[in-house]
């Protein structure tokens, strides 16, 4: 199931701006490898979920994968055919926003290979760039 | 044997003069501790890289101060990993350091020949140490890990005059069975739901 809050305080959200990098979760902190974007943006609740069902049909059960965004900015629309006004939209879906950077996945407990082929599989499910990053020692 | 990095005094201080400075090869540093005055520096970023890849500690610094150096922090660009800027901290020999040493694990788990899947939780714990006998990293024998079982940071094997900072009772590894969820599983939790809004909640309450 797409992963949504559980309480919010508002309903609704102002859409915002994009700016800049990362500057929070932006290391491999759980796994031993993580995809990193390299794009801003926003990543609706159903294509994380999709990547993780991706990324879990191919690592089986053996090794771990992590998640580290959420959903939490809802996002309005209006119904079709209805005309402009009459305030705003009602929520139609749930996204995270996205900063370049961002560590979206994390994976442990698998070889290297393993992880570039689970990442390759589950990238081509996101809309935005990414790249493999390995944990940093220092 | 400790790394050796050269280092230069440095007067300019400031975003731009610092983007040129790491244009030029070089990485901007700050040395401080003792009580003593904090020194800006310039190393040489493939010298300080070559240190960094062996997990090198404790440095050496020659030039614009002879001193011994524990690498507090490092900072990375997050998405075009280079390095920023580099904490060192000020350390005597025989002095006692608080290191975060990475853990490594060594062997083949008893249990993953029995189909179980080894998960290194934590890949970091903090020792205290005579700055002159800093590891590079630790290394656990994970050999007689079993599924449903775990090591944990008291197991870990420490190098002389090291004591363990973190606590002795976190878990580093277990080896468990996999899990592989079933479709009906994924599928059974209700779908297009509203979370529940906390302003309109405590509304209700007043009225």
């Amino acid at each position: 199931m797409a992963m949504m809050p559980k309480r919010v305080k508002h309903r609704k959200a102002q859409r915002g701006r994009i700016k800049g990098n990362a500057t929070r979760g932006n290391r491999v902190v759980l796994g031993d490898y993580g995809l990193q974007s390299l794009d801003g943006g926003w990543l609706k609740a159903q294509t994380i979920e999709a990547g993780r069902i991706a990324a879990q049909q191919y690592i089986r059960g053996e090794g771990r994968l992590y998640i580290r965004v959420f959903p939490h900015r809802s996002i309005t629309s209006r119904p079709l055919e209805t005309r402009m006004g009459k305030g705003k939209g009602e929520p139609a879906h749930w996204v995270a926003t996205i900063r370049r950077g961002t560590i979206l996945y994390e994976l442990g407990g698998v070889t290297e290979a393993q992880a570039k082929i689970c990442f390759a599989r589950l990238a081509h499910k996101l809309p935005l760039r990414v790249r493999m990053v390995k944990r940093r020692t220092h | 044997m400790n790394d050796v990095l050269n280092v230069t005094a440095r007067t300019d201080t400031g975003t731009s003069r610092m983007r040129r400075l790491r244009a030029a090869g070089k990485v901007p540093a700050v040395l401080y501790g003792h009580g003593q005055e904090t020194s800006v520096l310039t190393l040489d970023r493939k010298e300080l890289v070559a240190v960094l890849n062996h997990s090198g500690h404790i440095v050496q610094l020659q030039g614009a101060v002879n001193e011994s150096a524990l690498i507090k922090e490092v900072q990375f660009d997050p998405v075009e990993d280079r390095i920023l800027h580099v904490d060192l901290f000020r350390v005597d020999a025989g002095e006692q350091v608080e290191v975060a040493l990475e853990v490594v694990l060594k062997g083949t788990a008893k249990g993953s020949l029995s189909g179980g899947v080894v998960n290194q939780l934590v890949h970091e714990v903090v020792i205290r140490c005579p700055a002159s006998a800093v590891p590079e990293r630790l290394e656990l024998k994970i050999g007689e890990l079993d599924v449903n079982h775990s090591l944990r940071a008291g197991d870990l094997t420490l190098p002389e005059g090291a004591t363990l900072v973190s606590s002795p009772d976190q878990v580093l590894v277990i080896c468990n069975m996999p899990v592989v969820e079933t479709p009906e599983a994924v599928g059974a939790a209700a779908t297009g739901a509203e979370p529940e809004v906390i302003a309109r909640k405590k509304a209700e309450d007043a009225e």
